[in-house]
């Protein structure tokens, strides 16, 4: 197991910066399926294997798939060389740095809570992973639930609506 | 493995999405470093609600994917349209609004 963590996170930090880092959108979209596959790993040495499957699907498959087909669309090459100024490098750096040195301390000074639920990871594998995520979805989250089918319509008459010719 | 260093993982992969959002210009690539940043907030509830043996953590998780889902849609949609008008997805290029 601690190996295996220990991998995820160098090859899950590696392909995040290569995304950054690299020139090419497509490229970049390629080192992103690379971290998505690999935080499904992640996933499941957290024993969540449904959350896993998820990820591979909605994220490696569906949303993918959509941000390729969009490069492919677009015309990109002309606009390869565009450089950053100085200016925004700086400001960017700072705020970088401040986010970071934030982060550490509040993961490196932060209280303690005790586990204080039930769903241990034995209780998990005994009743089921999904069976216990969809429990909690149908029955204390259903609101939320509901409210989120009605912002996938959103989605799609916005999308229709942006993609269309003429507002 | 003990929380904190799914925390610092998680914590390294938000702040590199924070600087790909601040010193790219390509629409796409933005976009790719937001989905940096919403995975670096899942793989933080999925370890916190592991280690308090809650199961809140992952439900909050889906409707994050919900949420992304939606986004992917509206912000190539944005992308495309955008295109359309100005010929390119360089976001410099995009300043309508300044004074």
């Amino acid at each position: 197991m601690e190996i295996l963590f220990y991998i995820f996170s160098i090859l899950i930090i590696y392909s995040s910066i290569m995304v950054v880092a690299s020139k090419s959108p497509l490229t970049s979209a390629l080192y992103l399926i690379l971290s998505f596959f690999v935080l499904a790993g992640f996933y499941v040495i957290l024993d969540m294997q449904f959350i896993a499957a998820m990820q591979i699907l909605v994220y490696a498959g569906a949303i993918m798939v959509l941000v390729v087909l969009v490069i492919m669309l677009l015309n990109l090459e002309k606009y390869k060389n565009i450089k950053t100024d100085m200016h925004q490098k700086f400001i960017s750096g700072l705020i970088f740095m401040v986010l970071f040195v934030e982060i550490a301390l509040f993961i490196l000074t932060g209280a303690g809570r005790k586990p204080t639920g039930i769903f241990t990871s034995e209780v998990i594998k005994r009743v089921g992973n999904t069976q216990v995520i969809g429990e909690f979805l149908f029955t204390k989250y259903i609101f939320p639930f509901e409210i989120s089918s009605i912002l996938l319509l959103v989605a799609i008459i916005g999308a229709y609506l942006f993609a269309k010719k003429r507002f | 493995m003990p929380l904190n260093d799914y925390l610092i993982v998680a914590g390294v992969l938000f702040t590199i999405g924070v600087a790909g959002v601040l010193l790219r210009r390509n629409l796409i690539v933005v976009y790719m470093s937001l989905e940096i940043m919403f995975n670096a907030v899942n793989l933080g509830f999925v370890a916190v609600s592991n280690y308090l043996n809650l199961v809140d953590g992952v439900i909050f998780v889906i409707f994050i994917m919900v949420v992304a889902a939606a986004e992917a849609a509206i912000a190539l949609g944005i992308s495309i349209a955008l295109f359309r008008v100005k010929g390119t997805i360089d976001i410099d290029s995009f300043d309508e609004l300044k004074l």
